[in-house]
């Protein structure tokens, strides 16, 4: 009797709790006034929006609200790439309206981001134009460029070139290091790099512009000089470090002398102190390492382009681009520097910040990634 | 004796009685059930079908984002996905890495677990009790963790290779080495393997033990003759789990493995991120896949034989 009289219940419970699993979709939202941001990044990124821009944004625009959605190192990258192709196809809302990630260009390339205009977006007329044009709508709010890390006590005179570089990393064996491609931006850099210096000025214009399988045969000279370099590197049997963090962790403790590392994490290492004070970073020439933009994407699909568009707008003002470059993120702007704050801009001496040397188009930067893996590393 | 047994069997059994009973049973066993067909066997399903070139339905976003994507061009869909894996310089050595790296790492987190359980069940004490207490430890410790404390022990900066030195000894950095991903997978399958088979031969009574010295028999062969054929069972449930938690590593590999040839695991999360292929991770998967249901039939095969043999089944 007392088992039939638990059966039903029993039912239920079942019922509910997969209904339970079934239903977990998450809200929408409808009022105008909050924008939805969504973060893909490092927490230096996190605490540049939420304790800086965000504020300082409110405080202009009494009447919005911005909530931030954050994903560290960009974990879910390809669910919310996902999510918001999903929702653009199905003209559903896809609870973002303003992206800051990694994969704010993939959705570009694939035609799925709103393309700002000058007479909706005012400060967009400050940007590089090629820099613009690359984010297929993407809109590059910051910048910072990957730059050559040495150790000042053991290198007095850093290599001024890429050749100076290739043959100071022979002449040293096992004091340069760059990070695995598909680890880091750093690591990537440098491999584009090399393999640009056999590339003419159009080949890697194309690259950068749109996806150009044809163009990849090319990188087989560069690849090779990879290859070669792998008894020179640390190492010396063709092993990198994982990411970008590995190698300024390298750097910091002497194991090597000299690594390509991101000049946003290097500078804000040396505050922290975890990177002492005798490591130094240059810039090289003929072709110098890459550099690029950051972007911000609004999704067609967003339900608040106008928000997303204000925001972005504002990001783009002087006002906010000291901000970026004045705080803890020690960025780049991306507007001229006449328009900044003197007092910020002297940090960027050497560097010429508007014409960084852009990376490859994702697709590319994809296929040179895969590529690398196959012919350098244990070859 | 055995049909005597299963005859009480049946007659005790709650499943036997009328309809009520199993209607609860089932009622009980549905939302797992459930669970499992809608959650993780109808997504294996689509990725099936995704990895042979179905690229409408359900992988119609991922077939718009993904790169070199293969359409079917017969009705059941297309082997090309397949095709490029096979012939892809990294696969072999991957797949080689992955199969040497599991059967290494297994049998000797086999025999370490052996040798600790029997040492417990044959000398016994307080020695191996706090020995068996120890090594258990690895399992408190999260893979990143050990991971990453592992490569500060045996990294070009790490504690061997500083503490040799001084010796004047120049100790081999074994980070970005398939010698590290065995250090790795088998401190972290220790703990289970040595659960599992100590608590095995714990189960053996010690009447067949001194029974068998008593006629004479070295500790040799009541090692070989009584203890591990009696612990059959939980010796294979040890090793299949232990192999099927190495075959799918990831952490372990990605921190302490060499960049290429790696483990399958990382190559497959290269290829679905970094390289933007997911039809290519997918056929991967797959594989994987494969070889871990040949090493579970191994594992049910054996539960089935235990089964019979306890009148369970």
């Amino acid at each position: 009797m007392l088992k039939k009289s638990m059966r039903k219940p029993l039912a239920l419970f079942a019922a509910a709790s997969l209904a339970a699993i079934g239903l977990t979709v998450p809200a929408s939202h409808a009022a105008s006034s909050t924008i939805q941001v969504y973060i893909s990044a490092d927490t230096n990124i996190q605490d540049l929006w939420v304790k800086t821009l965000v504020p300082a944004f409110k405080l202009a625009y009494p009447g919005y609200d911005v909530n931030v959605t954050f994903d560290l190192h960009g974990d879910h990258d390809a669910q919310e790439t996902a999510k918001i192709t999903a929702a653009s196809v199905l003209h559903k809302d896809p609870g973002v309206d303003l992206i800051d990630g990694g994969f704010t260009t993939t959705l570009g390339a694939a035609g799925l981001l709103y393309r700002p205009t000058p007479g909706l977006m005012p400060n967009i007329k400050d940007l590089n134009k090629t820099v613009l044009a690359a984010g297929k709508g993407g809109i590059p709010y910051r910048a910072s460029s990957v730059l050559l890390a040495y150790n000042s006590t053991t290198v007095p005179t850093p290599p001024a070139t890429l050749d100076d570089l290739l043959a100071w990393i022979k002449a040293h064996p096992g004091k340069f290091t760059y990070n695995v491609p598909s680890g880091g931006g750093s690591g990537y850099a440098f491999a584009q790099t090399v393999v640009d210096k056999y590339l003419s000025n159009a080949d890697r214009a194309t690259l950068v512009a749109q996806a150009a399988p044809e163009l990849e045969a090319k990188w087989a000279q560069g690849l090779e000089t990879l290859r070669q370099l792998n008894k020179y590197t640390y190492g010396q049997n063709g092993t990198y470090p994982a990411n970008n963090a590995e190698t300024l962790k390298d750097l910091a403790t002497g194991l090597v002398d000299m690594g390509t590392v991101w000049s946003d994490q290097f500078s804000s290492a040396l505050k922290a102190g975890t990177m002492p004070a005798n490591i130094k970073v240059t810039a090289i020439k003929n072709p110098a390492l890459t550099g690029g933009a950051s972007y911000l994407g609004i999704p067609n699909s967003s339900t608040n382009k106008t928000g997303a568009r204000l925001l972005a707008n504002w990001v783009l003002s002087p006002v906010a681009q000291n901000l970026i470059v004045g705080g803890t993120l020690n960025g780049f702007p991306v507007i001229p520097l006449n328009k900044l704050d003197p007092k910020l801009v002297t940090a960027f001496a050497g560097v010429d910040i508007l014409n960084l040397r852009a990376a490859y188009l994702s697709a590319n930067a994809n296929d040179l990634k895969s590529q690398w893996a196959s012919t350098v590393p244990g070859k | 004796m055995i049909s005597l047994r299963r005859k009480k069997n049946k007659e005790g059994s709650l499943t036997s009685q009328g309809g009520g009973p199993s209607l609860l049973g089932l009622g009980l066993s549905l939302p797992p059930l459930l669970i499992v067909l809608v959650f993780v066997g109808l997504p294996i399903l689509i990725g099936l079908t995704f990895s042979l070139g179905f690229t409408t339905g359900p992988n119609r976003v991922i077939a718009i984002i993904g790169q070199q994507i293969h359409k079917k061009n017969h009705w059941w869909g297309t082997l090309s996905a397949y095709n490029d894996v096979i012939h892809d310089s990294r696969f072999l050595g991957d797949l080689g890495l992955t199969i040497f790296v599991t059967v290494l790492s297994t049998t000797l987190v086999l025999l370490l677990a052996l040798s600790i359980a029997l040492y417990q069940r044959l000398i016994g004490g307080r020695k191996a009790a706090v020995l068996v207490t120890l090594s258990i430890v690895p399992l408190f410790v999260p893979v990143v963790i050990s991971a990453w404390a592992i490569h500060t022990f045996y990294g070009g900066d790490g504690f061997m290779k500083t503490f040799f030195t001084h010796f004047g000894v120049d100790f081999p950095t074994l980070t970005s080495t398939p010698s590290a991903i065995v250090i790795g997978t088998v401190w972290t399958s220790l703990p289970f393997a040595i659960l599992m088979i100590s608590s095995g031969l714990q189960a053996i009574p010690d009447a067949l033990i001194e029974s068998a010295k008593d006629c004479g028999a070295s500790v040799f062969r009541v090692i070989a003759n009584i203890l591990v054929p009696l612990a059959k069972t939980p010796i294979i449930i040890a090793a299949s789990f232990t192999s099927i938690g190495i075959l799918g590593s990831f952490t372990i590999p990605l921190f302490l493995g060499p960049n290429q040839p790696t483990m399958l695991g990382v190559e497959i999360s290269n290829f679905f991120g970094a390289y933007n292929r997911p039809q290519q991770s997918l056929v991967m998967a797959f594989i994987v896949f494969a070889i871990a249901s040949g090493i579970a039939v191994l594992y049910v095969r054996s539960n089935i034989k235990s089964a019979r043999e306890s009148g369970r089944l």
